[in-house]
């Protein structure tokens, strides 16, 4: 009983009215580009080019990300600086199920929402009769995994830093963005490398190519990544971010900052 | 039920609270002290947000840190005012009465019980984001008291109310308590915790100055001399009367005119309870009557002193 409010009252809080305009935009925002891709194309237009554009910058680089940084620190984050997490840590829950609770209502609202997106782009590209042509299927599957492995990276990073947003902003458009493009092994620290091996998307090829692209390029800097060690990267990282979160919010302290007087 | 053997806590340099060692017991007890005395501190380390760096914290016999066990028996009223401000009133204490384990129809009769007994009836329905400040400290209250705890601990919990409000959270804490739960409730104000409770615990500065009835701690006062100020039009006369009392020890024009007295007394409830009758009797008129060191601050200076 407790688990379904503490469940509910989270999902309420992530959807505050302000919030839900934001994360409506953000929806809309990946088809709304696809269909001015789409007008811009004329006769070029090929729609799997698109869809690959959209979904491997928009979707996979962009949104999947924001979402995940924004709902995962927010959990914990926002119920510190409303002071509210007073009230849930003095009730006979444990903290690492109180946690798990909140961290699983962040998990559906960032899956659902970018599931939703990639849904309404590859309607506005491909229409319904010719949706079985897009690789939806396969990327309705893999989003929930990144916002799983995204999402228990964030939320360990708001049960330890004491500005997670930030941390995780810098994070995910800093390392994130550029660690994936980078030769040899070193990509293979980034996790968006391997949501890439999972769901690779086909990219129209620019006339330029940018120095990091031509690096990745180079004879030798390739290392194929199995799927199955992407997988297996994937849901070991979420369980361990995600039990490595539960156990530091169960043995630390949080008071609000101006509360410790 | 409260124990804390040797506590300190430190945040970082700063001292939170330090060497606390006292027992708390059924009924009410208030926690008095100036703002930064360390009463916020003290009833985070027993309500099991915070550890103390040195020492032992026992709440019905167990570490309250973070224990569902200590939880599923204690209610917390905390000092500020932020909420979940699209919740309802009733939506708030019924979330956190079912994260206390109440479930089903017990979980609303006990809901609308307590939203009754703070007065919120009314009110329950709307968002807390619309209430004002003393509908907030009402429903705080309501949500610490939902599930009939054995150990309260309301931090600052009449601030912000009205004297209606003050009087019926006072009563309702004094029920409480009668009924044998520990109460212990965090104030600055000395009049305000004398209208709740006789049982006491003073800090400052981080330190449990004094423990025990308040009774005891006014006496530990009442040895020190005790200034009262009145003003008169007929200042040297009154004055002159006055030094007759045996409880007076001395008497002060404060200005040229002769308006303003000020007396000292080492026994202020004999001056209280001969004055009246002195004054009328000699037909003085008293204009302004106060004593600078009837207040808190003035009883820790005391207790301070004393210490020392």
């Amino acid at each position: 009983m407790s688990d379904l409010y503490i469940f509910r009252n989270t999902l309420r809080e992530l959807n505050r009215p302000g919030r839900l305009w934001v994360n409506l935009l953000l929806v809309l925002l990946p088809a709304a580009l696809a269909l001015a891709a789409r007008a811009a194309a004329g006769s070029r237009f090929r729609p799997e080019t698109v869809y690959g554009n959209v979904a491997s910058s928009l979707i996979f680089g962009f949104l999947l990300v924001i979402l995940a940084v924004v709902n995962g620190t927010g959990v914990l984050s926002q119920e510190i600086e409303q002071k509210t997490i007073t009230y849930l840590l003095t009730r006979p829950v444990p903290r690492w199920r109180l946690l798990l609770l909140k961290f699983l209502a962040a998990f559906l609202m960032v899956t659902v929402t970018v599931c939703a997106s990639c849904l309404l782009v590859a309607l506005t590209l491909f229409g319904v009769g010719r949706l079985s042509g897009a690789p939806i299927g396969r990327d309705l599957l893999i989003l929930p995994v990144g916002a799983l492995a995204y999402g228990a990276l964030f939320v360990l990073m708001a049960t330890l830093l004491q500005r997670p947003l930030m941390y995780g902003l810098l994070f995910a458009f800093g390392w994130e963005s550029w660690v994936p493009n980078l030769p040899g092994y070193f990509r293979r620290v980034s996790l968006m490398t391997y949501l890439r091996v999972l769901a690779p998307h086909s990219r129209e090829e620019p006339e330029t190519l940018d120095i990091a692209q031509v690096a990745t390029t180079l004879p030798g800097t390739q290392d194929g990544i199995p799927h199955q060690m992407a997988w297996n990267v994937l849901i070991g990282f979420s369980v361990l971010a995600l039990m490595l979160a539960l156990y530091t919010f169960s043995v630390r302290e949080y008071v609000p900052r101006d509360e410790t007087g | 039920m409260i124990l804390l053997e040797r506590a300190s806590r430190w945040y970082g340099q700063i001292i939170g609270i330090n060497d606390v060692s006292c027992q708390i017991g059924a009924g009410v007890t208030a926690l008095l002290g100036p703002n930064g005395a360390g009463k916020s501190t003290l009833m985070k380390l027993i309500t099991g947000q915070l550890r103390p760096t040195t020492g032992r914290v026992q709440v019905l016999g167990r570490n309250p840190f973070a224990n569902p066990h200590v939880f599923r028996r204690m209610g917390y009223c905390p000092e500020h005012e932020n909420s979940y401000e699209d919740l309802t009133g009733r939506e708030f204490v019924t979330m956190l009465a079912a994260m206390a384990g109440l479930t089903g129809s017990l979980l609303h009769a006990r809901v609308r019980e307590v939203i009754e007994a703070v007065g919120m009836t009314a009110s329950a329905d709307r968002k807390i984001g619309g209430y004002s400040k003393g509908m907030r400290q009402r429903i705080k209250i309501a949500q610490g008291i939902v599930h009939d705890p054995e150990v309260l601990i309301l931090d600052e919990p009449l601030n912000g109310l009205d004297p209606v409000g003050r009087r019926e959270m006072t009563e309702l804490l004094q029920r409480l308590g009668q009924q044998g739960k520990c109460v212990v409730v965090s104030s600055h104000i000395l009049y305000e915790v004398e209208q709740m409770t006789q049982n006491i615990l003073l800090m400052h500065r981080g330190r449990l100055l004094a423990q025990g009835n308040i009774y005891t701690i006014r006496a530990l006062i009442d040895r020190h001399p005790h200034r009262i100020q009145l003003a008169t039009p007929d200042g040297r006369a009154l004055a002159r009367r006055l030094l007759d009392l045996p409880c007076v020890l001395s008497v002060r024009l404060n200005d040229a005119g002769a308006s303003e007295i000020e007396i000292e007394t080492r026994d202020p409830e004999s001056f209280y309870a001969q004055l009246p009758a002195l004054v009328l009797q000699e037909g003085f008129v008293i204009s302004r009557f106060e004593s600078p060191d009837n207040n808190l601050e003035a009883v820790f200076r005391y207790l301070v002193g004393e210490k020392a």
